[in-house]
């Protein structure tokens, strides 16, 4: 086992991470791998397994903006929004955390295979506070949510619906005192019902760059330097410019089905779907996996 | 001793292959056997031959009595030979003209001399005619043999009939052909603009479509109204189609005037009811559904082997068994359009109830639609449940009748293009796209934004091929190219 980077932590060792000591219900030991630096406080970004292209581009979006102004990415490497916080804090040069709910040696979900072996080889770290080995179950994965929260100074929920695993971390949140974020989502989506629940309880809505990075400050994960440096993490804004297009004004405010975009519009559905597939490959729309049409991340 | 032979046929696969009914009447112990391979059902004839004969008053040789079918090593099935055996008898016992036996026959006797229709008379009627005799048969089975064009059919009510010789011959009404008729109409559907265009161009093109969709959307309402935008088989078509149909004892008359064969088998079909098999072999689903429509409803819960036998008739169009006593070909060209479910539960993407898959077992589902299955699909559609408002409002619908004439120009269109072979593929399908500068730009940029493969590319140009011959133009558009673009896979 020489040339991997496992370490184990336990409660009051020097290495163990200060934050987390200080939640409601710590664990006694922690296993982990690959970097124990990164353990440091940092922005979690949680979201759904089923997410929509929204949901997966706030992640991408937010994980890579607060990566680049240095701040440590922590998530569940669950499919969906968390896979996607991960792989964009990798490939913007970053550091994230994974918090398992299986041995950190454990490849769970497969999907995440690769990713988990970036962060084991030191591009950050892979956590959990079960026994190397251990297999996933369904129990672990609550208590894994109160490690993710535990670790992470503010906690951004990109994408939830109600009641879900993304809200329940979100309570891990505010039971061990952290500050919780949540971007906004349609209020006729039941997957994006937990966000604006969770903004009407009085999370701090996140909605462009400068709404992420005043939060990150305002924990005190971001210096005044930093903030004054001219972060400017991608050079976009998740808003679209005005459009006068119908269509993209349609479905950017409610993402729809072509036939019941055609009726709203009162148009036929030929012509909605060829507007529909323009918008699409000049990448301002993309059709859900449910087969309607919404906003994504410009492209 | 005295002998008489009679010709018949019996069924391989689709087609009816000659047999000669020979009788051999000599003197010796009373006796009747049979002999070259028949099944239990050509045995059974000696008992209904024998009552038949006496029930219209002639009389049973008192006699050795053997009859022989040749060619004698081919496995023989069913009751078509009771009428030939009964005849070559009558006819070697001088009580009826020797003349009767020119013509070939087929058909089961009733204990009471009555002759009764076999499955499979039209191949019969085919073969029949192959040779130029004329065609012994049951009065109630002209109809259907009627469309065999230039047949000389004898219909025979009864036994007793022969007596005189032959029949005269007769031909029976000849089936109207009355195209849409009975189908259900594309009105019946409400609302689902985008669903019925899919079908339009599926229809057009000869493309597979997959319908996907929460339980009540009206995958399967759809479906069943794809016949009726097909254009009208043609007489050569109907018999293909109707052969078949007659083979496996299915009634004909529906396609002989023309409607198109829909066949929607349930998804606990097994691979032998998909693809035909079984012994004797009989035709499956697939070959029923031949210059029709195939329609998988829940394609996922179909068994993987069964979907994987498909294989071969959703490539070469049609199916070969290959059995102990030989190998059979079947006709299966079909249209397909399959349904199915986004999820288990049936509501992922449903806005009014949650789904409570987990993600993990979604993509499970729909990897369950296999490879040779999804090769064909070239088309995919979300369909959702319409608005109550909508059904209840009054709006007109679009009727099968205008959607079947532009369906119908469109695959004129094609055809004067491509000729026989549809492009279906390859510098073949490029060439006939003639893609101009718009719609070549438009084809790269769906191809890199929806990270298309070759496959997905050759997809794409074909849908946007089809919308333009629906669209009447030589060239395809850039709007066709984005219409297209709609009808792609879901990754």
């Amino acid at each position: 086992m020489t040339g991997d980077l496992r370490f184990v932590l336990r409660l009051g060792d020097p290495g163990y991470p200060a934050q987390l000591e200080l939640t409601p219900r710590p664990p006694r030991v922690l296993y982990g791998f690959g970097d124990p630096s990164a353990l440091r406080p940092g922005l979690a970004v949680i979201g759904s397994r089923k997410a929509t292209p929204y949901g997966l581009d706030c992640a991408a979006f937010f994980a890579r903006c607060a990566a680049e102004s240095g701040v440590v990415v922590v998530s569940g490497a669950a499919m969906g929004c968390d896979l996607a916080a991960h792989r964009a804090t990798l490939e913007a040069g970053g550091t994230t955390v994974a918090v398992l709910g299986c041995g950190a040696d454990v490849d769970y979900p497969a999907r995440a295979r690769d990713t988990l072996a970036l962060l084991r080889a030191g591009r950050g770290a892979v956590v959990s506070e079960f026994e190397w080995g251990m297999p996933p179950a369904r129990g672990h994965f609550p208590a894994r949510n109160r490690i993710i929260a535990g670790l992470a100074s503010a906690v951004l929920v990109v994408e939830a619906a109600l009641p879900s695993g993304t809200f329940s971390t979100a309570d891990h949140a505010l039971d061990a005192g952290r500050d919780v974020l949540a971007v906004p989502g349609s209020v006729f989506f039941h997957g994006s019902a937990g966000c604006n629940r969770l903004i009407r309880q009085g999370a701090a809505p996140v909605c462009c760059v400068e709404d992420l990075l005043d939060s990150l400050a305002g924990v005190g994960l971001l210096g005044s330097a930093a903030r004054t440096g001219g972060v400017d993490p991608a050079g976009v804004s998740p808003l679209s410019p005005e459009s006068a297009d119908p269509v993209l004004r349609a479905l950017l405010a409610h993402p729809m089905a072509p036939d019941a975009l055609a009726t709203a519009l009162e148009t036929d559905a030929v012509t909605v779907m060829q507007a529909i597939a323009r918008l699409e490959t000049g990448g301002r729309v993309a059709r859900y996996p449910d087969g309607r049409y919404g906003p994504c991340a410009p492209r | 001793m005295t002998q008489a032979v009679v010709a018949s046929s019996t069924l391989v696969g689709v087609d009816a292959i000659a047999v000669e009914v020979q009788i051999d009447v000599s003197a010796g112990l009373p006796a009747f056997t049979i002999v070259g391979l028949g099944d239990a059902a050509v045995l059974e004839a000696r008992d209904r031959v024998r009552a038949a004969m006496r029930a219209c008053g002639y009389e049973f040789p008192n006699a050795r009595v053997t009859v022989n079918l040749a060619p004698a090593p081919v496995r023989k099935h069913g009751t078509g030979f009771d009428l030939p055996i009964a005849l070559g008898i009558l006819a070697a016992t001088g009580q009826i003209p020797r003349s009767a036996t020119d013509a070939v026959a087929v058909g089961e006797l009733a204990l009471d001399g009555g002759v009764r229709p076999v499955p499979g008379l039209l191949a019969h009627a085919i073969a029949a005619d192959r040779t130029g005799r004329p065609f012994l048969l049951a009065t109630d089975a002209l109809p259907a043999v009627s469309a065999v064009a230039g047949i000389s059919a004898r219909p025979l009510d009864a036994l007793s009939a022969l007596r005189q010789g032959l029949p005269q011959p007769a031909t029976g009404p000849p089936p109207a052909r009355t195209p849409g008729r009975g189908g259900p109409d594309l009105a019946e559907v409400h609302g689902q603009p985008a669903a019925k265009r899919a079908l339009e161009i599926a229809a057009a093109g000869g493309l597979g479509v997959l319908f996907v969709g929460p339980p009540g959307a009206g995958k399967t309402m759809l479906a069943r109204r794809l016949p009726g935008i097909l254009p009208p088989l043609t007489a050569q078509e109907a018999i293909e189609s109707a052969v078949v149909h007659s083979v496996a004892g299915l009634d004909v008359e529906a396609l002989l005037a023309g409607e198109r064969p829909f066949r929607a088998p349930h998804h606990t079909a097994s691979t032998a009811g998909l693809v035909g098999g079984g012994s004797p072999p009989r035709p499956g689903e697939a070959s029923l559904a031949h210059n029709g429509v195939l329609f998988l409803d829940e394609a996922p819960e179909f068994s993987p082997a069964a979907l994987q036998a498909l294989r071969q008739p959703l490539e070469d169009g049609y199916l070969t068994l290959v059995r102990a006593e030989g190998r059979v070909r079947y006709p299966a060209r079909f249209a397909l359009v399959a349904a199915m479910n986004p999820c288990p539960c049936g509501f992922l993407g449903d806005l009014a109830r949650p789904c409570t898959c987990p993600p993990a077992m979604v993509e499970r589902y729909r990897a369950r639609i296999g490879g040779p299955l999804m090769d064909r699909i070239d088309m995919t559609l979300r369909v959702d449940r319409i608005d109550p408002g909508c059904l209840l409002r009054d709006l007109p619908d679009e009727c099968s009748q205008p959607v079947r004439e532009r369906v119908t120009a469109a695959r004129v269109q094609a055809r004067e293009r491509d000729g026989d072979r549809a492009a279906n593929g390859g510098a073949a399908l490029l060439r006939a796209c003639a893609l101009d500068a718009g719609s070549r730009r438009a084809v790269e940029r769906a191809a890199h934004v929806h990270r298309l493969s070759g496959r997905g590319v050759t997809r794409l140009l074909r849908v946007a091929r089809t919308i333009a011959d629906l669209a009447g133009e030589e060239r395809v558009r850039e709007q066709h190219v984005l219409e297209a673009s709609c009808y792609r896979a879901f990754s």
